[in-house]
């Protein structure tokens, strides 16, 4: 019963769209992530969600209580929603101990003190911050405050949890272990969960579905592979992980298969795809540099259909992989290679079910 | 992971507050609005009547302005008050500049300390300093008459309007000098260190960066500097009337006190008319809020061979503008005539001070402590909700308070008095008790302080994140439970500052009061003002210097408290 329902909010700040048509449902015990770049509405979707922004339009409920609804001239306040909420600067209040900053959301509620002190004990185990509990926020390190934030946003049984930006303020081998672990929190309680982030890494690596946002406007829902293997538009291939742009015009189109020529070469792309497409329309593929095939130069086999010869315009080395900058006439490719190849000509092969249409 | 049973143990939802913060915040938006404007509205009124408010059958008309501008004495009190602000804005912004890059960018030697010191003057009592300047430089002044009869060497008069105008600079140089503080304090010095690399020498990085980056701090402090003069009242009162140079604020005081017939009417349509040039000139005071910029360590100009005789010239003008009017002060309380003609110690007497025992002295510290004490407590208490109203709540009008708070400021004391008399006289029963009683004084001077209370509080307020208070909301504490338990708490080392301020100022205004006082309400300020004129100047003296003594001691106890030399405070 705590399935998140959002639909159709609008909120515009002057001219701006801030959120544009937005909506989206969010399953019981789902990990579901806010995905896009600074200021793409993610947050003002989060703080709608929250109580904190009022739309000017739209629905939000968390079960069966509606939260807010324009048409209805409906928002519950903030302090009545019953959400769980941790904020990219954690807010953990700084003149209050630990055990008082948990404690807090307890005491508005009117619980004995017996009780208090039991929950909080009990959440602070869980967050394995117990022998910190009379600490300061200040004596704290970054990590251990996002603790806090945590265990204070879960110690009253919230209905759902926000996370807004969570890792943002943690140095990276911080962020890894933090990604694992409130994962593993979030799964072993079932909570319903919004999480919001411009890292990508961190989108694909806890979510069960993600959202991609951009200017206001919901460009794609789905698994954290579909999101990364098929996305449907430009803006989230570029988005999410690193990709080429492969244009042509439509040569030939024939039942799941379409075949470019790529523009400014006498290249051929063979794309996979369930579309269809009109034979001279323009069309722009993603294929990822990973999905990029490379090999040394053989005579022949570079036939100018998806397999292609290229000259080398630069190679990086980054410790596990070697990241290539590959030039096939004016069409700028990038891929990678476990190993370094000699010579400055790769042959090329890019796998037609490795293509997605993005425009 | 210990999860057993957690999840499932539901908790009761958070409880409504029994105080509705809607409620809570109109309130304070109501008494706000109504504190601040109300006042205006029977000053206007007032002005646009053919008899005073308190005859019965007045009508409409503009008559009073007929008769103001139709006063020649009115323009030339204006050419005069003009001549005055712009001599003043002139002398502390450049002084104020100087020694603002003195004591920031460059090695002065004890800069630190300067830099402190040098914002006495607005600190210290200002209408006690005025007297002290007086009683040392003004005519038959004690190092005046000793120049002239020891040495034969005519010190310049401070009666004349440059004179005054050299007096108020001395009062008003810190404006100038923490504006521009600030400025150089948030300037990025890797501009200067740019400059220098690129081959040009210290004095010339001064005259082609630093100066000109400061342009928009020195037209700042300019502005506020300028409009502060025009509505100055205790320097042309004490320093000008005598001499028969009247400028706005005393033409409206003398028209009002010393007119056979008094024209309150022509008063009110005066003060409507100050009021007016002064907004104009202001704008929104807003602007003038400088919130102190991040301080880094700044690469210094050397200024060699220079140090020590630059260091002589501001130890000097710290020792003739403020040391020596406070001794002279001292000197004055202690002696039956000042005159350098008599060994002072053949002259002393304990007199002045004794007759602070009782009477009218008496009364007048016992009134200004109380309202100091009483009135910077509900001052700092209403500001402090006002600001969360204003700054960390949904309440509909909340833009409209933060403009509604500074606005006092940017209003002459001596307005704020005959806003207040109106006011109370219009106001029935309620009215005549503010009016009978010093708390009617003391709402006027908490009125035109409380903008500094705002100015101390919002800075603070706005360094505490407002995912502070969210996450109070979210955890389920309502408006008030938020602010009383999170945001109130965290605001303490400002709510303390605001009080301490408050209570300095409350303690030394004198410029609403002289429209309110009555036997039995009298306040240290508006009493040093009429006594002084009056002639008795020993106990005014001895009053002035329990006013120093209580400012210096306060501020000693606060800068302990909070490990800092001085406040950098605006004042008017």
């Amino acid at each position: 019963m705590r399935e998140i329902h959002v639909e159709s909010l609008v909120k515009t700040f002057g001219e701006q769209r801030a959120l544009d048509d937005v909506g989206f449902a969010v399953a019981e015990g789902e990990l579901f992530t806010l995905l896009g770049p600074s200021g793409c509405g993610k947050s003002t979707t989060l703080m709608s969600i929250a109580g904190f922004q009022q739309p000017d339009s739209g629905r939000i409920a968390v079960g069966d209580t509606t939260f807010f609804d324009a048409a209805r001239r409906l928002s519950v306040p903030a302090e009545r929603r019953n959400l769980g909420i941790v904020f990219q600067s954690y807010a953990v209040w700084p003149h209050m101990t630990v055990f008082d900053n948990l404690a807090f959301p307890l005491r508005v509620r009117k619980l004995k003190r017996s009780e208090i002190r039991t929950r909080v004990r009990e959440v602070l185990e869980l967050v394995e911050m117990t022998p910190l509990e009379q600490r300061y926020p200040h004596q704290l390190s970054g990590g251990q405050q996002q603790r806090v934030a945590l265990a204070r946003a879960l110690v009253y049984s919230p209905s759902v949890l926000l996370l807004d930006e969570p890792f943002s303020n943690l140095d990276a081998k911080l962020r890894e272990r933090a990604r694992t672990w409130v994962k593993d929190l979030q799964r072993t309680l079932g909570l319903t969960t919004i999480f919001v982030t411009h890292d990508q890494d961190e989108a694909l690596s806890m979510s069960d579905r993600v959202l991609v946002m951009n200017q206001g406007q919901v460009l794609q829902v789905g698994t954290p592979e579909e999101i990364y293997r098929r996305p449907t538009s430009r803006f989230v291939a570029e988005f999410v992980g690193r990709v080429n742009l492969i244009s042509g015009r439509v040569e030939r189109a024939d039942g799941g298969k379409i075949v470019l020529a790529v523009d400014g070469t006498t290249h051929r792309l063979a794309v996979a795809t369930d579309g269809d497409a009109p034979v001279d329309s323009q069309l722009t593929v993603a294929v990822r540099p990973e999905a990029v095939l490379l090999a040394p130069p053989r005579d022949g086999a570079a036939n100018g259909t998806n397999t292609w010869e290229t000259t080398v315009h630069a190679v990086a080395f980054l410790g596990d992989h070697y990241e290539y900058e590959l030039e096939a006439g004016p069409l700028a490719l990038s891929a990678v290679s476990s190993r370094l190849l000699p010579g400055d000509r790769i042959d090329v092969h890019i796998p037609a079910d490795a293509c997605t249409v993005v425009e | 992971m210990a999860t057993g049973g957690y999840a499932a143990e539901s908790v009761p939802p958070p409880r409504r507050s029994w105080l509705p913060a809607g409620l809570l915040q109109t309130l304070t938006w109501v008494l706000v609005v109504a504190l601040i404007v109300g006042p205006f509205v029977p000053l206007l009124y007032a002005s646009l009547r053919d008899r005073p408010l308190y005859e019965a059958g007045g009508v409409f008309t503009v008559q009073p302005y007929r008769d103001l501008f139709g006063d020649s004495a009115f323009w030339r009190a204006w050419v005069n008050t003009l001549e005055f602000a712009a001599l003043t804005t002139t002398f502390a912004v450049v002084l104020g500049a100087a020694f603002a890059i003195l004591c920031t960018r460059t090695d002065l030697p004890g800069r630190r300390v300067w830099g402190r010191l040098v914002l006495l003057p607005i600190l210290l009592p200002s209408l006690g300093i005025v007297l002290g300047w007086i009683a040392v430089w003004g005519p038959g002044g004690y190092l005046k008459q000793w120049f002239s009869q020891k040495l034969h060497i005519d010190t310049p008069g401070i009666d004349t309007i440059v004179g005054m105008s050299v007096v108020e600079a001395a009062r008003l140089l810190p404006i100038a000098f923490l504006t521009c503080q600030a400025a150089l304090a948030r300037a990025d010095s890797s501009l200067e260190d740019a400059a220098r690399s690129a081959g040009a020498a210290p004095m010339r990085v001064l005259t082609r960066i630093t100066i000109p980056m400061l342009r928009p701090a020195l037209l700042n402090a300019g502005t506020l500097i300028f409009t502060l003069a025009i509505a100055a009242l205790g320097i042309p009162l004490l320093l000008g009337t005598p001499r028969n140079i009247n400028f706005v604020s005393s033409y409206l005081y003398n028209t009002w006190t010393n007119a056979a017939a008094p024209d309150p009417g022509s008063v009110s349509a005066g003060a409507m008319v100050l009021l007016v040039v002064r907004n104009r000139l202001l704008g929104s005071e807003a602007r003038f809020v400088s919130v102190g910029g991040r301080s880094s360590r700044q690469d210094l100009l050397s200024l060699g061979a220079l140090r020590w005789p630059l260091t002589a010239l501001f130890a000097l003008y710290l020792l003739l503008t403020t040391v020596i009017p406070v001794l002279g002060l001292a000197l004055m309380s202690l002696v039956t005539v000042l005159t350098p003609l008599i060994a002072p110690w053949d002259l002393f007497t304990w007199e002045h001070w004794r007759a602070l025992n009782d009477g009218v002295f008496a009364r007048s510290i016992r009134n200004s402590a109380l309202i100091a004490v009483v009135g910077a407590t509900v001052t700092t208490a209403l500001v402090a909700i006002a600001t969360l109203v204003a700054h960390r709540s949904r309440f509909p009008a909340r833009r409209t308070l933060p403009f509604v708070l500074l606005y006092p400021r940017a209003i002459p004391g001596i307005i704020i008095g005959i806003g207040f008399f109106w006011a109370y006289l219009e106001t029935g029963g309620l009215g005549d008790f503010f009016r009978d009683s010093v708390w009617g004084i003391m709402v006027a001077f908490c009125v035109r302080n409380l903008p500094l209370a705002y100015i101390v509080m919002y800075p603070t307020l706005a360094r505490i994140s407002e995912e502070l208070d969210r996450a109070a909301r979210a955890a389920g504490a309502g408006w008030w439970t938020t602010s009383r338990r999170i945001v109130l708490p965290l605001l303490r080392p400002a709510l303390f500052a605001a009080f301490i301020l408050l209570f300095v100022e409350i303690l030394n205004d004198y410029d609403p009061a002289v429209f309110l006082v009555k036997p039995g309400t009298e306040v240290m300020g508006a009493t040093m003002l009429t006594h002084f004129i009056q002639g008795s100047v020993g106990p005014v003296a001895a009053l002035a210097m329990v006013q120093v003594a209580v400012t210096v001691v306060v501020l000693l106890v606060f800068a302990k408290v909070f490990n800092i030399g001085a406040t950098g405070a605006d004042d008017a």
